[in-house]
């Protein structure tokens, strides 16, 4: 549904220098500067799948999810959508797609969200019955319907983003960009629009491209990471595979009961040493040594309870982009 | 575009202005009765000022009409704050949602700016209806040139939504436009009557400004309400005015064509 072939954006700026003088100068001369945003990327995203677009901020991500949206033109490569050149903004491609924005209010600010709904409806040309069922399916599913005449600037952030999320599938698209859809919002909405991304993937079944940095809206929803480093493809997998391939180690936390004591020299040939005191050691072992560290840690110390976790995919990911080169297994 | 969307653009830009309702009122007084009553004065002291009875072919009475009727004009042809809503769009991102709809961007502000011109009809029905009453009924206005002005304001509502949108599209390549915007405000309003009757202006001043798209925004549609014009020079007024909104609606399309190139989407 999606294919991205060696896609590349740069944009131009222009700098300038702060305090009066820097504005005076600027009247006469502007340094420009060009900036890398996304580089030669090469994709695909099938149908029903839900990919997890992941990178720090300025990383390329809204870019990259611009650009398959139609909002900019690339600088180079090509792009395809449901078979459409996204940039070249056919109607027929812009009835399929949606892109909903956490830092965006797409709705009429000062209408009923039912009024905006109504527009949409007339914009996209859904058939009343189509756009009653799927309206009630939606308002229900969100549990919204009693908030659909209240104005949009008097909902609370998570009733607005809920109604952003209808007026975003109101026309049933088959490609959906999810630029940061719970930012900003407490952990009940975030898990209820987390609950509704799932149930709408499985009932509809179109190609998703998730942006987050809640490391849990990625590992809830999608089984496929893309990580994008200084407007480079960094990472595209599994979630599991992401684990495995950059975290060379597993976390082993021993608590202890009161009485132990413990000697971190005995501790660091079992692994590298992140915390120890007199009730918790934690280590972090090289894979192939795990069980052994176990062992030796249930026969040396009174040990309560044992957890052996893998490295959080938020650190990992973290790790990748800090790194400036190759990053390391 | 289809006849429901454009129902439905239309009026949710009218129940949008209209939640507002503190806004409108004193909207509605401060931009109409408070001209109004700046234009009685200017009027009164030119006349009194010049001592003569006529001034660019007005009596001081006619003179006031003009200046009521091309207030009133002005505000359903300028459509209040949408002047700006094309380069607040462009500037702060708003733009991107247009440009993921599949109706063409253009079409919907000017619904938009039509949208608008409802409450400020509502506002002109409310407050022009007690001038006939307070100084009785103007000269020279007719059914028939009620008729052809209604006409010339609709032209004249398009020509201004045309003259403004390319000048609001420079905001694809610089941070501000606001400056243009005043200047085309001035030029304007200088230009095309607001600011007094062009019969002020010599006979060759008037020629050019007969061929420039200004008058056709305000000095046209007054003049035409007002009986100043025959039919066959409203007429000849009318086609100069919609050849100006062809020749703009292409100048647009143009530079809408290589702006989307440009866009950033900033804010998202």
């Amino acid at each position: 549904m999606i294919e991205v072939t060696s896609l590349s954006k740069t944009f131009t700026t222009h700098r300038k220098d702060p305090g009066l003088w820097g504005s005076v100068r600027s009247l006469f001369k502007r340094e420009k500067v060009i900036k890398r945003a996304v580089h030669e990327s090469t994709f695909q995203v099938g149908e029903g799948e839900i990919v997890g677009l992941v990178g720090a901020n300025g990383a390329g991500k809204t870019t990259l999810i611009k650009m398959l949206a139609g909002i900019i033109h690339p600088t180079s490569g090509d792009a395809r959508v449901l078979g459409f050149r996204p940039w070249e903004r056919d109607n027929k491609f812009r009835r399929q797609i949606a892109l909903i924005m956490g830092q965006k209010a797409q709705l009429w600010w000062d209408l009923p969200a039912a009024d905006s709904l109504l527009l949409l409806k007339e914009i996209y040309g859904v058939p009343d019955d189509r756009y009653r069922a799927t309206l009630d399916y939606l308002a229900r599913v969100l549990d919204v319907a009693g908030q659909l005449t209240i104005p949009v600037r008097r909902l609370s952030l998570g009733e607005r983003m809920k109604m952003e999320l209808i007026a975003a599938l109101v026309h049933g698209p088959r490609v959906v960009y999810l630029d940061e859809p719970t930012i900003g919002l407490d952990l009940t909405a975030q898990r209820a629009i987390r609950d509704f991304i799932l149930a709408y993937r499985e009932q509809n079944r179109p190609a998703m491209i998730l942006t987050s940095h809640y490391m849990e809206d990625i590992e809830r929803l999608c089984k496929r990471l893309i990580i994008l480093r200084e407007g480079e493809i960094v990472y595209d997998g599994s979630l599991a595979g992401v684990v495995e391939k950059y975290a060379d180690h597993k976390v082993v936390t021993a608590h202890l009961r009161k009485d132990g004591s413990v000697s971190r020299e005995g501790l660091e040939r079992l692994g590298q040493v992140d915390a120890c005191d007199d009730v918790t050691i934690r280590l972090r072992v090289p894979r192939g040594r795990v069980a052994e560290a176990a062992a030796e840690l249930l026969k040396r110390y009174p040990v309560a309870d044992l957890a052996i976790e893998e490295v959080e995919i938020g650190t990992i990911i973290e790790r990748i982009q800090r790194a400036k080169g190759e990053v390391k297994p | 575009m289809r006849g429901g969307l454009l129902r439905d653009l239309l009026t949710a830009e009218i129940r949008r202005r209209m939640s507002y309702r503190a806004d409108f009122w004193i909207s509605a007084v401060s931009s109409l009765a408070v001209r109004l009553a700046v234009a009685w004065f200017i009027v009164k002291a030119v006349f009194e000022g010049s001592g003569r009875p006529v001034v660019g072919g007005y009596d001081a009475t006619q003179m006031f009409f003009y200046y009521v009727a091309v207030i009133l004009v002005g505000k359903l042809v300028q459509s209040t704050d949408l002047e700006q809503s094309v380069s607040q769009d462009i500037y702060e991102g708003g733009l991107t949602r247009y440009l993921l709809y599949p109706v063409p961007y253009g079409l919907v502000k000017y619904v938009q700016q039509l949208g608008a011109m409802g409450p400020a009809a509502v506002q002109i029905a409310v407050f022009a209806a007690w001038i006939p009453l307070a100084f009785g009924w103007p000269q020279g206005l007719t059914p028939g040139g009620v008729a052809m002005g209604i006409a010339a304001i609709a032209m004249a509502n398009l020509l201004h939504f045309l003259m403004t949108f390319p000048i609001q599209l420079v905001s694809f390549w610089a941070d501000n436009v606001w400056s243009l915007m005043v200047m085309h405000r001035f030029a304007s309003a200088l230009l095309g009557g607001m600011l007094a009757p062009l019969t002020l202006f010599s006979d060759s001043t008037r020629l050019v400004l007969e061929a420039l798209p200004f008058r056709y925004l305000f000095a046209f549609p007054v003049e035409s309400m007002l009986g100043r014009l025959s039919p066959a020079q409203w007429a000849v007024g009318m086609l100069v005015g919609l050849g100006w909104c062809g020749v703009l609606s292409i100048l647009g399309r143009a530079v809408w064509r290589r702006g989307t190139f440009q866009y950033t989407g900033v804010g998202i």
